[in-house]
């Protein structure tokens, strides 16, 4: 019987008590709001690494040494030419190559800053297709380019890592050395990355003399049969550095291993916050039947004269049930909004910081999805109070003053 | 006086008991007791507190079943009806006045009146027509938008009098309608019961008072300790009505 009128009658009553209302709505918003915060940037993150996965990094394999962190490290595990040469003879390796990475000394006028620097052998283009981008201004590095660099997307912006944008042609001095800029890379969308540099090898072997080992080496491999290469790689290291199966110095990754470590992380930590978002849906479900409980103890003799004038038990109970998710619709719709508001001037933020990749997503199904469990939760909370109200007795009622 | 040629019977009551356990005594509330009332009776019920009357009220509201014994309400037996068969036998045959009005306070007057219509499902586009009516039959058309704590106690009990009348029932139950009202406010209240009870509606009105039954009942029925202990008529001697009325009651036992 859920008529205008009646939603006109639930209207008046949520509106008689309006600090009750909101203070009830407001408790169900928090809860909702935190869960459509954590959704949508738990979205992003997956569109991120499902972007990853899906470009053209899925046939590489990455060979990292076992350090415990640092460089320069006296017991430092070294991975030289030599590695990469046993790496080519495993089985459906197709390609290898090391990178050399360090940090370098960037001095712009009286300013100095440290940042990673890359070197490698630009004739390898999947080295580049492992990273999954290239240059949106100037060019690549090609073989054998000496005194030429390429620079990160956030060197092409002014005040981001120094006062003074860069541009191509332009020259930098880096560890004491002027190089001269040929190209800046596309935005990846974090700022360590994108303050990152790219040199040839032998440019890097002339910046660092002392240069022994090898940051990583990256083989381009047939991933028909993913396992039984990264076992083969294994099988070859393992051999020619003489060491026991179970204590290698290095790891065997593929970018598939990388992103599903990752997005296991990110599962864990997105249910683990929706977990607790949820408790505080379940406090406010508490909240709300009380909010309820007292609507039908306030309006106990209102329900006898209702029944008196001719309203079924029914009638009572889809009244309370209706007011009820009433405030649990209000609620989502509001929690919603809000959600929307916080994340995407979150999203916007955490892109001038440069963490572009730590975007909400927002599907419509989020917003119709939330309402709708907003809603559900605001019935299931009258569901108690409604019963309770459908239960009066109108003799007893009638009769209280 | 075309209400009292169809003389149907609307209300009846054969030998209707209402016990109440309190603790372990049994209250008698309504003990054994037998009347009828025809379609366009002004009947009153009499009786101090405690005598059964409220009771009474609410058997024959329909708002309570017996403990043992029968009531027709309109040939239907309702001491055997469900809760839901209940609310919507009465919220069809019976409109109810009470002595402190009753009105939904966050509703405005003319939704009061609208309640009763909401639980009826044959009245789809014509209830705000039907209230607009009722409320300019008790002359508060120009007072319709306004609350009910906007309204005097006789305005309020004129919503409530257009209220009990939203579906058009056989029967219009007035517990003590005119208690919480001035002399002069009553009498205008009484008045308005009075005319419908010329245009044939059936009024059944409970009290404690034997001035306003006497003034306007053509039956009373005493009641004490649960049972009709008398019945009388009119103040200045029986209506023809009522003596019609005792001689069948008479006959019937």
């Amino acid at each position: 019987m859920i008529n205008k009128e009646s939603m006109n009658y639930s209207l008046r009553n949520l509106n008689k008590n309006k600090g009750r209302s909101l203070l009830t709505i407001f408790s169900i918003l928090v809860g909702i709001t935190t869960i459509f915060i954590f959704i949508s940037f738990g979205y992003g993150l997956y569109d991120y690494t499902n972007e990853l996965t899906s470009g053209s990094s899925a046939d590489k394999v990455l060979i990292i040494p076992k350090t415990a962190g640092g460089f320069g490290a006296p017991d430092e595990i070294i991975l030289n030419e030599d590695d990469v040469d046993e790496i080519k003879k495993s089985t459906d390796v197709l390609d290898a190559t090391g990178l050399y990475y360090d940090a370098v000394l960037v001095k712009q006028n009286s300013d100095q800053k440290y940042t990673f620097i890359i070197g490698y052998d630009p004739k390898k283009d999947f080295v580049m297709e492992s990273f999954n981008i290239g240059a949106d201004e100037g060019r690549m590095l090609k073989s054998g380019d000496m005194g030429k660099v390429v620079l990160g997307h956030n060197y092409k912006i002014k005040n981001k890592i120094f006062d003074k944008a860069y541009e191509l042609n332009d020259n930098i001095e880096l560890n004491g050395i002027d190089l001269k800029v040929v190209g800046f890379m596309e935005e990846i969308g974090n700022p360590q990355d994108d303050s990152q540099l790219y040199i040839s090898d032998s440019q890097f072997e002339e910046l660092f003399t002392d240069v022994n080992s090898y940051g990583q080496i990256i083989a381009k491999v047939d991933i028909s049969e993913l396992e039984k290469v990264i076992k083969s790689i294994e099988h070859n290291l393992r051999k020619s550095r003489d060491l026991e199966e179970g204590k290698e110095d290095f790891y065997v990754q593929s970018y598939d291993d990388l992103i599903e470590s990752f997005t296991g992380a990110l599962n864990i930590i997105v249910i683990f916050i929706i977990f607790i978002a949820l408790i505080s849906v379940i406090v406010s479900t508490i909240n709300t039947a009380n909010t309820m409980i007292t609507s039908v103890l306030e309006r106990y003799k209102e329900i006898g004269v209702l029944k008196a004038m001719g309203a079924k038990n029914n009638n009572i109970f889809e009244i309370f049930l209706f007011e009820s998710s009433l405030l649990g619709t209000i609620a989502g719709v509001f929690g919603v909004i809000f959600g929307w508001a916080i994340s995407y001037t979150f999203g916007v933020i955490l892109d001038n910081m440069g963490w572009g990749f730590l975007s909400p997503h927002f599907s419509i199904y989020l917003f119709g999805g939330l309402i709708l469990f907003s809603g559900i939760t605001g019935a299931i909370s009258g569901v108690f109070p409604a019963i309770q109200a459908a239960k009066t007795n109108p003799v007893d009622a009638l009769r209280t003053e | 006086m075309e209400k009292r040629e169809e003389g149907k019977v609307i209300i009846e009551l054969k030998n209707v008991c209402k016990y109440y356990r309190m603790g372990d005594n049994i209250v008698k509330a309504v003990d054994n007791v037998s009347l009828m009332i025809k379609r366009g009776d002004f009947v009153a019920i009499m009786g101090p507190s405690g005598s059964g009357k409220s009771t009474m009220m609410n058997l024959i509201g329909s708002l309570d079943v017996p403990t043992r014994g029968k009531i027709f309400l309109d040939q239907h037996d309702i001491s055997t009806l469900t809760e839901s068969e209940l609310a919507q036998i009465r919220g069809k045959k019976i409109g109810f006045i009470f002595q402190s009005f009753n009105l939904i306070n966050n509703l405005t007057a003319k939704e009061n009146v609208m309640i009763p219509m909401l639980f009826q499902n044959n009245l789809k586009d014509e209830k705000n027509f039907r209230a607009t009516k009722l409320m300019e039959l008790v002359g508060l058309k120009d007072r319709m938008h306004h609350t009910p704590n906007e309204l005097s106690g006789g305005q309020q009990q004129r919503v409530a009098i257009a209220r009990s009348l939203a579906n058009s029932p056989e029967v219009i139950l007035a517990d003590e309608p005119t208690g919480n009202l001035d002399t002069k406010t009553g009498a205008s209240v009484m008045e308005f019961l009075e005319n419908l009870n010329k245009k044939g509606k059936t009024i059944i009105m409970v009290t404690h008072d034997p001035d306003l039954a006497k003034d306007h009942a053509d039956i009373i029925f005493w009641l004490k300790d649960g049972k009709v202990e008398k019945i009388t008529g009119k103040k200045d001697g029986w209506s023809k009505l009522g003596k019609e009325r005792l001689k069948e009651l008479k006959e019937n036992k």
